[in-house]
This record gives structure tokens, sequence and C-alpha cells, in this order.
């Protein structure tokens, strides 16, 4: 049996107002495909941050070799043979694939960089992964399969023994992964030793010898696919962790009138002939894969961005490309996926962020009457239990979980009564999680429309009345959430060849 | 808790220019005192009978520093605000020819010019408002290079290579009375400093407690964060845009008052975009956006004349040596607060540190 490659141990990163890593194990041999599960949230690339040498970690020890590293600087991890491979893999998408490849380490004749040669060994290497790419191409001009292709390549050619694979197959077609599978396959069997980080259990299984499952940035286990017969089951449960059962709040459905209504809505490059409909009272769950189209259709809900084709109706008033403004005095709001840039002032008070929505209401004859303010700020600061010594408290030093609360405070203060959540329990804590939910059935039985649009399917099954799933822009079904099982869901998430 | 809170408003960075403010002042009587002790000269040359008329050319470009800090706090820049004012001047003179020479009664001719001359720079800052909405893929600073650079030649277009004056016209240079003193308690108060301090007043009710105000700091903050929560940031920019062009525009009908001028050239009001912006950011209003309070500009614009005046007078220092002097004020109050900031962040980051350390300990 090879023996270890890498071992980390008791690595913890603190970030302001969070903890992103606790306690965490990792080990690695050579020549082998290790998974990393995990919800989002759950300290996933936080965690190869820390490998790759972009993050410092508080406390813990690398070993490499049988020999303690520390990964001072991404250039440091990279001389230890590290490489990672991210998502959207384009790093300079208007320098040409070799100029990519070789990208700090050139072939130098004299002063000069030697592009004939630099050329000939970008072919080369990109022949090795089975890519017929011209090098002198811009990676800009790629599809993402290719540009990946050429980060593989680029990782080789600084002679890299371990490569990480951050969700190399969320954006790819089905064929597009297959070929990936082989090419990181024949990577493993030459020595290399892979990191496979993925949401799609298709990947794990597909590539994965071993697996280690993160929680809410602690360690959970390490198991052998084929030792552990490990299923999608058992890992569901040690990702989710908690008997899911008393996870979730208890509902009683009380649905009333349609209250929006999406007909045929399209915004070109992104979702095409897209319908659905919320009615009062009703909690709807929006799934699919990342990129399915689901947070622009939401935008463009909104008003955020402008529909080329199709109709939106909100209580039968027809308010197609209205703006974010109109939307929420109509009584819509959105929640939107990215709490930090999107959702929160960060530097500003927990009650500063609630009013924002609503400070025409804060008035006081002219004036802003930080009286009023103090009163809605602290109202929801209260109801909403958010953590934090006053509604002063500024929102920045929050963890995720209350900064999400406050967000869900502005939807609430502007009175909605159709609310979007985005991906409302993304690095969330668990308690917090647990308190989101119950939010929303809250809001649910008063009457609120809410449509959530989430990646996880634990939550979407057992928070939704009804599912819609998207895929590659498509609406392509929509289930009633009883007795529904996750196939049904994944098939038809997955990407398919389409005629059109 | 109470207390500390107490501790933690006096150290605001308005307080700190106060704390600058005074051991200035204190620098430069203890040079004067000594100065007079060592007989080179009989009568104090430094106090506030000096200082206070000494404000006069500060507060010229103290109004197009109001519009710069709104502009600054929502975190885009505005470069044409000398050659706006410019243009705004050049059009008040030429008009009030035009005018006069058409024949109309010499007083309503000024009027009138006067209220072209503040349209005119609002049109400009409008015109920067639209622009930097429309193309947003573009810096502000790139727009308003393009659009000084514009503004700059229509002056040229307007003026030619002359000087305009209006010599002997007595109702044309009524409007030096602009740039009168006032004499209370002894002390020569110019005129210009209250017409100042009068705006300023009112741009501090606006940007602090209005909820107009408040939008701009959280357009500042996070545009983005800002439209999601239903505000009109487009409208809000051109608007701040447009009020800024017209402080330029009310700058340059103080420089056509200034008594040095009476005249007006299509270099006038060059680098004063330099001075709007050094003292809104001494002021507190950093490029990032989202920050600053008006308080902080009122005193920022009384430090650089007492800058100029102590080193001037008490120092005898050349005009070229206090600018120097003025730039390492300037990059000192951009630095501190970076420095404020580390330290603050490092420390909240310990805190939490030591408490997941004692977790770990109970566990």
């Amino acid at each position: 049996m090879p023996g270890n490659l890498l071992e980390m141990h008791h690595i913890t990163k603190i970030f302001p107002g969070v903890k992103a890593l606790d306690d965490v194990h990792f080990t690695l041999r050579e020549g082998e495909i290790h998974a990393i599960a995990g919800e989002n949230g759950a300290g996933k690339s936080t965690f190869i941050k820390v490998l790759a040498g972009v993050h410092q970690p508080e406390g813990g020890e690398i070993i490499l070799d049988g020999e303690k590293v520390v990964m001072s600087d991404p250039i440091v991890a990279q001389k230890y043979g590290i490489a990672a491979i991210h998502q959207h893999a384009a790093s300079y998408p208007d320098l040409s694939v070799a100029e990519n490849i070789f990208i700090g380490h050139e072939f130098m004749t004299g002063p000069f960089i030697n592009w004939k040669k630099a050329n000939a060994e970008a072919k080369k290497l990109l022949e090795s992964v089975g890519a017929n790419i011209n090098p002198k191409a811009s990676v800009g001009s790629l599809s993402v399969a290719q540009q990946q292709l050429v980060e593989i390549a680029k990782a080789l050619s600084q002679n890299a023994r371990i490569l990480i694979m951050d969700e190399p197959t969320a954006a790819l077609s089905k064929q597009e992964s297959e070929d990936l599978y082989n090419i990181a396959r024949r990577l493993r069997d030459k020595g290399c030793a892979i990191i496979l980080i993925s949401h799609r259990f298709e990947d794990i299984f597909n590539l994965a010898d071993r697996v280690t499952v993160f929680r809410d940035a602690k360690y959970v286990g390490t198991w052998d696919m084929e030792k552990d017969h490990v299923d999608s089951a058992m890992l569901v449960h040690n990702m989710v962790g908690h008997d899911i059962a008393a996870y979730y709040p208890e509902r009683h459905p009380n649905i009333g009138e349609e209250v929006l209504r999406v007909e045929h809505l399209s915004r070109t490059g992104f979702f095409r002939d897209v319908s659905l409909s919320l009615r009062a009272g009703e909690i709807v769950g929006l799934t699919g894969l990342v990129g399915a189209g689901r947070t622009e259709l939401a935008e463009t809900v909104f008003g955020i961005a402008q529909a080329s084709e199709g109709e939106v109706y909100m209580f039968g008033k027809k308010c197609t490309n209205s703006t974010p403004e109109q939307m929420m005095k109509m009584g819509l709001s959105l929640l939107p996926e990215d709490r930090h840039k999107q959702g929160l002032l960060l530097p500003w008070s927990i009650c500063n962020n609630i009013t924002l929505p609503v400070l025409e209401d804060m008035k006081k004859g002219a004036f802003l009457s930080t009286a009023k303010e103090k009163e809605v700020g602290d109202k929801y600061h209260k109801e909403l239990r958010v953590r934090a010594p006053s509604s002063e408290t500024l929102a920045d030093t929050l963890s995720g979980g209350n900064q999400q609360k406050v967000v869900i405070a502005k939807q609430l203060a502007a009175s909605s009564k159709i609310i979007i959540l985005d991906e409302p329990t993304k690095g969330v804590d668990v308690g917090s999680k647990a308190q989101i939910y119950e939010i929303m059935a809250e809001l649910a039985s008063q009457g609120i429309a809410v449509l959530m649009i989430s990646s996880e399917m634990p939550e979407v099954m057992n928070m939704s009345d009804r599912i819609y799933v998207m895929s590659e822009g498509h609406m392509t079904a929509e289930f009633d959430a009883k007795g529904l099982t996750q196939n049904q869901i994944l098939a038809a998430a997955m990407p398919q060849e389409r005629g059109n | 808790m109470e207390k500390k809170k107490g501790i933690k408003s006096l150290l605001t960075w308005e307080m700190l220019l106060v704390v600058l403010l005074i051991v200035l002042w204190a620098v430069f009587s203890l040079k004067d005192q000594s100065n007079i002790a060592a007989g080179q000269y009989k009568k104090a040359a430094f106090g506030l009978k000096q200082l206070i008329p000494g404000l006069q050319p500060y507060m010229l470009y103290g109004f197009m520093t109001l519009g710069m800090m709104m502009v600054l706090a929502m975190g885009d820049i505005d470069i044409s605000v000398g050659a706006t004012g410019a243009l705004s001047a050049s059009v008040l003179f030429v008009l009030y020819g035009k005018f006069t020479a058409g024949g109309m009664d010499a007083k309503l001719a000024l009027a009138l010019s006067i209220i072209a001359g503040l349209v005119t720079g609002t049109l400009c800052g409008t015109l920067n408002g639209v622009l930097i909405t429309k193309f947003k893929e573009l810096f502000a600073m790139i727009i308003t290079l393009s659009t000084m650079l514009f503004f700059r030649g229509m002056c040229y277009l307007l003026l030619g290579g002359n000087t305009l004056v209006y010599k002997g016209d007595d109702v044309f240079n009524s409007i030096k009375v602009l740039s009168n003193n006032v004499k209370i308690a002894g002390i020569k108060f110019p005129v210009i400093l209250f017409w100042f301090l009068g705006f300023a007043i009112v741009f501090y009710i606006i940007l602090h407690h209005t909820t107009g105000g408040r939008k701009l700091f959280a357009v500042g903050t996070n545009a983005v964060t800002s439209r999601y929560s239903g505000i009109k940031v487009d409208r809000i920019k051109i608007i701040v845009f447009a009020v800024t062009g017209l402080m330029s525009a009310v700058t340059a009908i103080f420089y056509v008052a200034s008594a040095s001028s009476g005249s007006i050239r299509a270099d006038a009001m060059e680098g004063y975009e330099m001075y709007a912006i050094a003292a809104a950011v001494l002021g507190g209003f950093s490029t990032d956006g989202g920050k600053g309070n008006v308080i902080g500009v009122i005193i920022s614009m009384i430090i650089f004349g007492l800058l100029k005046k102590g080193l001037g007078t008490v120092f005898s220092l050349v005009d070229s040596t206090v600018n120097l002097s003025v730039g390492v004020v300037l990059i000192l109050s951009v630095l501190l607060p970076n420095i404020v900031n580390d330290i603050s962040k490092a420390r909240k980051l310990k805190a939490q540190h030591d408490a997941i350390e004692k977790e770990h300990a109970q566990a």
C-alpha cells in the first residue's frame, strides 16, 4: 500500500465572524483520487485554499512526504507541486494558451521569451491530456472544458504532484464530464494524486478512491469508497449530520390564490422559455445544478436584469421588466445569493441595514428619524433572534447565519408579500439554518409566498410544497413534493443533449 | 459600557482633525512668539486677526469641495470641477457682454448671466452623471478627465486667448461685494466665509439627516446591495454630479468677485479640482466611498488656511514649500485611517481567536 503523500492535521482557520475550519484532518496517498464532500459552507474551499497557500491557518500542521511544511503563499505551494484547477478556469482570458500555461516560468533565450519553444511544449502538454488545442489561441475564445484542459496542462508543466480539482464538472455537459473523468484517471495512473471537490455525487462515485466529509467546518470522517460501501444515502447522512426530520419545522400549508406568474420568460444567453407560478402561503423550491440559470431567472423577475421575451404578472398585473424599486413597492423582494456583495452593507449596523429598503417610511417631516429606525431595527433584531448585543452592532461582525437573518429582516421590513430566497442557507451554520427554516415556515403561514432557490437537496425536499427543476436554462420539471425521490429531481437537473 | 462608547465617539476622524488644528495653532503661535523674542519683527504675525482674513482663497474652492465630498462618498471622483467652474465663469462673462451690448439694463444682464453661469455648471455636472451611469465600464476618473478637457476646450472657444474684463463697469463690478470683509470685534471676516458655512450647514443636514443623504452613503458603501434594496442608484448618481456642477458654478461666481480677479481667462481655476479632492480627503471622505462627515471638511478647510498662513508668515516659507507640506499632511491623512483600520481588524481577529481557544479549553 502506498504511503501518505500529504497529511494535514488539526487545521483551524478563522475569518472575521466565522470559524471556517475547525480542527480538520485530511490524508492523501500517492496515486489516489480523494474526494472532499460537504454542504455549502462546510469549509471545503477554505480547506483547499489553506493547502494552496492562499490562506494561512491559525492552527494545525501540513506534512508533505513526512516533513512538516508551511504553505506561506501560493508560490511556495506551487514549488511543493500543488496545483489547483478551478471551476471558472480561465486565469488570463486575453492571453494565449501557451502564455497561460507557462506564465511565471517562461522559456527564456537570454532576456527574451522563446515563444517557439513555449508553443511547441504547450502543444505536447495538451496532447498528453488528449486535447487538440492551438497553443496560440486566446484562452477566452475556448470552451470551458477546453479551458480546464489548459489549466491541467499548466499544472503538469509545473510538475504538479497534487492536483486540486474544484467543482470541475459544474459547467460541463455530460460528454465533457466523461472526457474529464478519463483524463483524471489517466493522471492518477501516472502517479498524480488528485483532490476532488464536487457537489455532484456522480463525480465522486465515478472517480474517487476515498472520500472525506466535512460538516460545518468540522471533520466528519474518511471512507474507502469500495471497502466501506459508500452510497449516496450514507454520504448525505454524513454531510447533513442531523436527523433530517427534526431539523425541519412541521408545516400545515394553507395555500391561497396565485400571486406571481412567469410566462415563457427568456433572457438571451441565460435561460429560455421559463414559466412558473407561485401562490400565497406556498413554499416553492427551485433547484438545479450550478449554472442552470436559476439566479438569473430570479434577477430578471426582480428587475435587476431585463427579460428578452415573455411576461411576469404579479397579483394579476403585468410587471415585466419593472425596476427593483417598483417590484418592491408592489410587494416582491429578493434575497440575493451573495449576502456580502448583494445583501448587506457590511460596515453598517444591523438597524441601518434593515431600514435601507424602507428609508422613506423612516421620515419625520423632511428628516430621517433615528428613533423610528431604531424601533424597526430593534423589532426585527428581537423577532428573528439575531445573535448580537444590540441592533447597533455592525453587520460584518456577525456570523454568516446571523447576517442572513438581517438580510431576511430587510425583506420583512419592506412588507413583501412575495419573497424570493436565493440559496438562503448557503454558508450558514446548522443552528441558524434550522432558524431560517422556521422563519420560512412562519412566513408561509402568514400567507407570504416563498420561492426558494437552492442546490441542497434535503432542504428542497423537506421545505417545499412544490418543486421546479431547471437545467441549462430550461425548466425541465415541476413536481409535487409529496412522495418525491431525490433521483427524480437529479434526473431532471442533469444536463442532456438537447435538440435545439 | 456607556463610558466606553463615550470615549469611542470622541475618537472620530473629526476629533483628530481638531487635535491637528490645535497642535498646528500651538506650533505657529510659539514660533511667532520666539520670532518676536528674537527681534525678527515686533508685532505678532500669527493670530486670529491674520488667519481669518487669510481663509478667503480657501473658501473659494470650499464650495467645490462640498460637491466633491458627495462624489467621493459615492465612491466616484470628479476631476472636471475646475474646468466646469471656468466654463460657468466664461459663460457669465461672455453673456453679460452680449446682453449689455444688446442694450439690456446692466443690472438685469448681470442677474441673467449669473443664472446662466449656474445653469451651465449644473448642466456640465448632469452630463458627467449621465455619462457615468450610461457607461458603467468606464471609471469616473476617465469620464471626468474627458469632460474636463471638453469643458476647458469650450472656454477657449468662448474666450480665445484673451483676458475678458469689464474695467470701470460699476454694475458688473458690484459683484465684488461678495469678496468684501466685515469687521466683527476688530477682526476682518471675509463675507465668503459666511456663504461657505451656510452652504456647509445645508449639506450637513442633507447628508446626515435626510433619506437622500443616507442613500448616497449606501450607494458609496455598496452600489449592488443598494440596487437590490430598491434604491435608484443611477438617479442618485446623476443628481449628485449635477449638484457638484452647480457648486463649481458657485465657486466660479465668487472667483469672478474675488478682488484680484474681476477678469476671466480660459485657463482660470486650473488645478482647483486637486485642492477640492485634497480638502475632502483630509476631511475624512475616502476615495473608497461610504465614509465622511461634513464637519470634517469644514475643519479641513480651516487647517489648509492655517497651514498656508502659518508656514508663509511665521516660518517665511515660499509657496512651493507650503504646497509640499500640504502634500505631506494629505498623505498622512490617507495613511492614518488605514493603519487604524488594520490595527482594529487584527484586534478583532485576535479576540475571536481567543474566544475559540477558550471554547477548546472548556471542551
